[in-house]
């Protein structure tokens, strides 16, 4: 089997093009899904009884249904509904924040409730308020023991990115299936495509592993 | 009780070295433990005791000197040195018992892994050493429901159910609650009368001193000084051993 | 714009061979993935740096690769590396076989590596070979350990099981979309597969809850 890669260098322009809105859309999706998660993590834990039953049910709801199922369902369904179209690009972003958001709303959960509650007693013993208390005790511990966990969804933003291109969103996935069917060289454009991923993705995955070790002993109470 | 110098020698430690990186365990060791003796090892923590222990089953490799069972010295290859291992049974301080089986089923570990008897045969052997200790009514139970004491005596079981030469005990009651410790020592005081050939790390100096036939001292890797119970305890030969015994609030 | 949700009542029957289909499709991929995950952590702890780097490196690269891409490339590569054309079903197996082997490698190798040293002390110290006592007294437990974290793999898989489709295995979200062109009925259909989806996942995803609260070890 011998492999010919000059159709994919031919077209590296096109292809670099697809990756850099591969990084767009993942950077855009962390940053969507942090402000989303995060906001409905903390109104889990410190907003209304009334808005905590919704908002467990957004949460379980996305851990249920795969990525997939929501893009094409954003993408297709939610116009028919809402009248309103959205372009691929931006279908694929609220899709996909909304689903990497639930995973950042439990990540918050599951930090915020790892304090011990004698931390947020002391604070209110000193005479802070809730908020205070929140702001200035819990939440700096609790974003230390978070962030192996946030570093993981860059991680898995970008993998999930690679799925948008069902809903024909023009990024690395999809041109690289573009190239494969024009040039008749699906293995080498694969081939590229894996390489390509791995090495955006393997530094990022390294350096999550390294802060959790870093991390680790801050962790422990 | 003194030491019967006719008696064979089952263990030789011949100028025995080990290091842990630039730490020095063991500074050359030398001593020998007889058929039916009870030794046991004394010094502060960090001397080098448990180290030796756990050279002589070859949980680690000495880096210099031998160590001879029944006159054979030690094999350096995995494969032999489990053959060597079936023949001495090790009793560690934190029991290390198997959570997930039961009392009967950890003392049957050992005929029923490695000896490979039928199943009828290592259950019955296991139901014999547990009441030996003192537990047949635990058989069933598992180690998370039993006391720090019982658990210990199970880990003798099991050890003894492989029928070993010589019996090695790792600080076996410094995990325990004071209460249960006399449980464990009388265990262990019902071995040595049998004639098993024990060789104990151990804090409890009373013990030492009733039970042992010869104690060893050491200190810093190195043997300050070895003899019969009456001799380190009424009338140690080297200060350093007063020191010792004095800072443990030994009065005699 | 009316909706006519009866093309979901239709077509019940395709929706449910295509659920069957998610179903075993997640089912011996987690079969075959246990023992590959297994492997791959004993490969991990053994002495040779073959087998250790092997081990890394397998799982290194699954773990940095999108799984729509894995399920690509491996539908184009197979056939011509292998030389065996396998069924759609087949590569999306595969493909989803060598993704969560690398995962399960992981939890696997952290499940053992918690199980105390004394642990394999103590077997060793009975005469066990280092085999016996990984087989008797550290699997065991190691195993037992990493249950809920296996709970969590699996109910992702159930969901990652929905990216074969775009290789048309006839699982749930292909024939759901596939019906969706046949018919033209976008809305009811898509709601309906992800309905579907949601009613198998919730329940699953509260299972691995209570698994994490009644075994999960707490550090």
């Amino acid at each position: 089997m011998t492999l010919d890669f000059s159709p994919v260098l031919e077209s590296w322009r096109f292809l670099l093009g697809g990756l850099g809105l591969t990084l767009l859309l993942a950077a855009s999706t962390v940053v969507c899904s942090l402000v989303l998660g995060g906001t409905v993590g903390l109104a889990r834990c410190y907003g209304p009884a009334w808005l905590r039953a919704p908002l467990v049910f957004y949460i379980d709801s996305m851990r249920a249904v795969p990525v997939l199922v929501v893009l094409v369902w954003t993408y297709f369904a939610l116009p028919i509904v809402t009248g309103a179209v959205l372009p691929p690009f931006w279908a694929a972003l609220a899709a996909l924040s909304a689903h990497i958001g639930a995973y950042v709303a439990e990540i918050v959960r599951a930090g915020v409730s790892s304090i011990r509650p004698g931390q947020t007693r002391a604070a209110l013993a000193l005479g802070m308020s809730r908020a205070q208390a929140v702001r200035d005790v819990v939440l700096p511990q609790a974003i230390v023991r978070m962030l192996p966990a946030f570093g993981s969804i860059i991680s898995i933003a970008i993998k999930d990115t690679a799925i948008a291109t069902v809903i024909a969103v023009p990024e690395y996935m999809n041109r690289s299936q573009t190239l494969a069917g024009e040039s008749f060289h699906p293995i080498e454009v694969f081939l590229t495509a894996m390489a390509v991923y791995f090495i955006i993705l393997f530094p990022v995955t390294r350096a999550v592993d390294m802060i959790y070790v870093r991390l680790a002993h801050l962790g422990r109470s | 009780m003194s030491r019967n110098d006719t008696a064979a020698v089952v263990l030789t430690y011949r100028d025995v070295r080990k290091q842990f990186g630039d730490f020095v365990a063991l500074a050359g060791v030398s001593m020998e433990v007889h058929k039916t003796e009870v030794v046991c090892l004394i010094g502060p923590s960090g001397s080098g005791k448990s180290t030796l222990l756990r050279c002589t089953n070859g949980l680690e490799i000495i880096d210099g000197g031998e160590i001879l069972l029944d006159g054979c010295a030690l094999p350096r290859d995995p494969r032999s040195m489990r053959a060597v291992r079936q023949r001495m049974g090790m009793v560690f301080q934190n029991f290390e018992l198997f959570p997930h089986k039961t009392a009967l089923a950890n003392v049957a570990s050992g005929p029923l892994t490695v000896m490979r008897l039928p199943r009828r045969e290592a259950q019955d052997r296991a139901a014999a050493l547990l009441e030996k200790v003192g537990l047949a009514d635990k058989a069933a139970s598992y180690p998370a429901n039993l006391s720090g004491g019982q658990q210990q005596r199970v880990a003798i079981a099991r050890a003894l159910a492989m029928q070993p030469e010589v019996m090695l005990f790792d600080e076996p009651t410094s995990a325990l609650d004071p209460e249960t410790i006399g449980e464990v020592l009388s265990v262990m005081k019902a071995l040595a009368e049998e004639g098993m050939t024990m060789l104990v790390v151990t804090h409890e100096m009373t013990f030492a001193r009733r039970v042992a036939d010869h104690v060893v001292v050491f200190e810093r890797g190195a043997i300050i000084e070895q003899g019969p119970p009456k001799q380190i305890f009424d009338a140690p030969l080297v200060g350093r051993t007063r020191e010792f015994l004095s800072h443990l609030g030994w009065a005699g | 714009m009316r909706f006519d949700w009866s093309v979901v009542w239709a077509n019940a029957g395709a929706l449910a061979g295509g659920t069957e289909l998610t179903v075993l499709l997640a089912a011996v991929t987690m079969a075959l993935a246990i023992p590959g995950g297994i492997l791959l952590a004993l490969m991990r702890l053994s002495g040779s740096r073959l087998l250790a780097g092997t081990s890394a490196g397998f799982t290194e690269l699954f773990r940095n690769l999108p799984l729509i891409l894995v399920i690509y490339a491996a539908y184009y590569i197979l056939p011509i590396t292998v030389g065996v054309a396998f069924s759609p079903f087949a590569t999306g197996l595969i493909a989803l076989c060598l993704n969560v082997s690398a995962y399960n490698g992981e939890t696997f190798r952290a499940g053992i590596a918690s199980i105390r040293r004394g642990q394999s002390e103590a077997a060793l110290a009975l005469g066990m070979s280092r085999w016996q006592a990984m087989r008797e007294v550290v699997l065991p437990q190691a195993v037992q350990r990493v249950l809920p974290v296996l709970a969590s793999t699996w109910v992702s898989l159930f969901k990652d099981t929905s990216l074969v489709s775009v290789i048309a295995v006839g699982e749930l979200a292909y024939t759901a979309m596939r019906i969706r062109s046949q018919t033209f009925r976008v809305l009811e259909l898509l709601t309906a597969m992800a309905a579907i989806y949601w009613a198998l996942g919730y329940p699953q995803a509260k299972l691995v809850d209570w698994m994490n609260r009644r075994f999960g070890v707490s550090e």
